[in-house]
């Protein structure tokens, strides 16, 4: 580093961005019910008090149906895309890639406005399952991204010298494509998972009258006595988010190694 | 030859788009034969190996393999197997489970498929190798286990592209010798596709010299080298001098002719006749002149000339000789004979030469 204003710089941004998160933590610990400092002393109760509540398992069960089944759509889905996009050649390919990868910039109001509309309109009930639907959109891209990736590291002469060694492009694609490609696999799960575990507007205007993770954590703002459990949880939260993603990052960067590229890019 | 081909290659076209990558192949490729596809990078090569394996469609003729039409017929069904210019090792597989991929589909139970791994490790000299991590290989490695995959299958053909390019020239030469004894041994058909014409010469039977989609020239080497029938290919193989000549007279198979520099001599004349207005090129080797020392008789013909340039290799001396009444020197290898010295630049020197040994062109 050249310049220590530019490195300086650097560590306020970081700080910014991160310091914030920290305090979650430490107001988790704190012995008061008041969110401020100085802080008043170490606790646990928190965490005990996070862990009797019956709500947040409910809100917690919701999710985990909510995240796991769109973690597989979304990946299925992007599995078909990536090979679609790394292998064929199809009139129109640019533009049905960039209207797959659309929603990664599209305001999440957007997605979730016009779904309400559509699923009002079209007179089905808001349920855990109309939630899945805007996650799916919602996390399709990022599966396409990593899957696209772990795809241009496939060798094509792997496929073929499986067909002509007598397999048929089924078996091709479970012998050899799949094991190529499950580290590829894993990090899209992993993703789409925690995407959608944290994703809240769509999850708030979708989900009726099931409470998932992220809108119950906004509700218990309204309670000031219940804040310091909420930070309980957002505690674990950041501490299986952080976990998940890194493990995302592993099976990645171990599959582009695998097929024989050099690991680059990536969300993490 | 009453053996039906083992391949049989009839008009093929091949069209990427627009482009025209196979302008209508036509050849026959014997059973047990070495056959090398020889030419310039994109000349269609590659394409013309994976039309024969079944990854790519033709646009039109036939492909027919051991008397068989393969219209149709995808890559998995077609009796040949490829060994890839990438090698194309599983990476996620041992060297053992590489090898024994193909056996897969045949039901062989677990001591048949062990024994018939190792019979194919050893065949390409990798005997033990078998529990090692295929990632872990060497390149010259990396190609016997290719070798050994394709040929566990015994295929009726095995396809070779461009197997050598990866390896250093050692480690080549080495493999090319490898590669000619394991298909005397296996006695399978191998079709090589190769860019390195001394590789062609090496290792063929007959070779198909290729240029932009079409075949030039398909002979065996010795003829390729010798006889060329266009410039162009003897341009791409080996060294060969060009002097100009007109025609004084042609008929029943031969010609008369006045070359620039050497005079005027009787010569083969091309198949066909030398259609021209009289100007037209003869070809030679430059082992076919010898720059004669002091007092040596010619065994043929000889003519005078000026040394232009010597390049010395050791073994050889190459010398650029212009001839009397030419503007452009010729090229002429001798071999360094103990006693007879390296001659100098601007020496005055007697080359002798043998009609018999000249190439003219259509
Ligand atoms: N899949 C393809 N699509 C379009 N053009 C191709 C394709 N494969 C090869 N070509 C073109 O066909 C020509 C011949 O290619 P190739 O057979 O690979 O040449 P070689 O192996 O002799 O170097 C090249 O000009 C190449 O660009
Ligand atoms: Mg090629």
């Amino acid at each position: 580093m050249k310049a220590p204003g530019l490195y300086g710089y650097t560590l306020a941004y970081l700080l910014f961005l991160y310091a914030p998160i920290a305090l979650l933590p430490i107001f988790a610990f704190n012995d008061s019910v008041v969110i401020a400092f100085p802080l008043s002393g170490f606790t646990t109760s928190w965490f005990s008090a996070m862990w009797e509540d019956s709500s947040m398992w409910q809100a917690l069960r919701n999710s985990m149906i909510v995240s796991g089944s769109t973690a597989i759509l979304a990946t299925v889905l992007g599995l078909f895309a990536a090979r679609a996009s790394t292998r064929h050649a199809f009139p129109g390919k640019a533009g049905i890639m960039g209207l797959i990868m659309l929603p990664l910039v599209l305001p999440e109001m957007i997605v979730a406005m016009s779904l309400l509309v559509a699923l009002l309109a079209a007179g089905l009930d808001l349920s855990l399952w109309t939630v899945i639907l805007g996650h799916v959109l919602i996390c399709t891209p990022f599966a396409v991204a990593i899957l696209t990736s772990a795809f241009q590291s496939l060798d094509r002469s792997l496929e073929e010298a499986a067909l002509d060694l007598g397999e048929t492009p089924v078996s091709t694609f479970r012998l050899v494509i799949l094991p190529l490609v499950a580290p590829g696999i894993v990090a899209s799960l992993l993703i789409c998972f925690t995407v959608s575990l944290d994703e809240f507007i769509v999850a708030y205007f979708l989900a009726g009258t099931e409470p998932l993770l992220s809108v119950y954590i906004y509700g218990q703002f309204r309670f000031p006595s219940n804040v310091p459990a909420v930070m309980a949880l957002g505690t674990v939260l950041v501490a299986v988010s952080v976990l998940l993603l890194a493990a995302a990052e592993y099976f990645r960067r171990r599959g582009i190694a695998r097929t024989g590229g050099s690991a680059g890019g990536g969300f993490v | 030859m009453t053996d039906t081909p083992m391949i049989d290659l009839s008009d093929v076209q091949k069209y990427y788009g627009d482009y025209h990558a196979l302008r209508g192949i036509t050849a026959t490729i014997r059973p047990g034969e070495f056959f090398s596809l020889l030419g310039p990078s994109g000349c269609g090569k590659t394409t013309l190996l994976r039309t024969i394996a079944g990854f790519e469609e033709i646009s039109s003729g036939m492909i027919r393999i051991d008397g068989r039409d393969m219209a149709g017929v995808p890559a998995n069904r077609r009796p040949t197997n490829m060994v890839f210019q990438s090698y194309a090792i599983f990476p996620h597989l041992s060297v053992a489970e590489n090898v024994g991929f193909g056996l897969r589909r045949l039901g062989l139970d677990a001591a048949e498929k062990t024994r018939r791994i190792g019979t194919a490790l050893e065949m390409v000299g990798l005997a033990g190798y078998g529990a090692r991590a295929a990632h872990a290989l060497s390149g010259g490695q990396r190609q016997r286990v290719a070798l050994a995959r394709a040929l566990i299958l015994k295929p009726k053909v095995l396809l070779l592209d461009e197997p050598l390019s990866a390896l250093d020239k050692k480690m080549r030469e080495q493999m090319q010798v490898e590669l000619i004894k394991l298909q005397r041994q296996v006695g399978i058909t191998f079709i090589l596709v190769t860019h390195d014409q001394e590789e062609a010469l090496v290792m063929s039977d007959r070779i198909a010299v290729m240029f932009e989609g079409e075949i030039a020239q398909l002979a065996d080497p010795e003829t390729l080298y010798r006889r060329p029938t266009s410039r162009r290919v003897a341009e791409f193989i080996g060294v060969m001098n060009f002097l100009p000549a007109t025609i004084v007279s042609e008929g029943s198979g031969r010609a008369a002719l006045e070359v620039q520099g050497l005079g005027r001599c009787e010569v083969d004349a091309p198949p066909g006749g030398v259609a021209s207005d009289g100007g037209t090129t003869v070809g030679m080797r430059p082992e076919t002149l010898t720059i004669l020392y002091d007092g040596q008789a010619p065994t043929d013909r000889s003519a005078d000339g000026t040394v232009d340039e010597v390049v010395y290799y050791g073994d050889m001396t190459y010398y650029d000789v212009r001839l009397d009444g030419t503007d452009r020197p010729v090229r002429i290898s001798m071999r360094n004979v103990f006693g007879r010295p390296v001659l100098n630049i601007k020496a005055r020197v007697r080359v002798g030469w043998s009609p018999g040994a000249l190439v003219l062109f259509r």
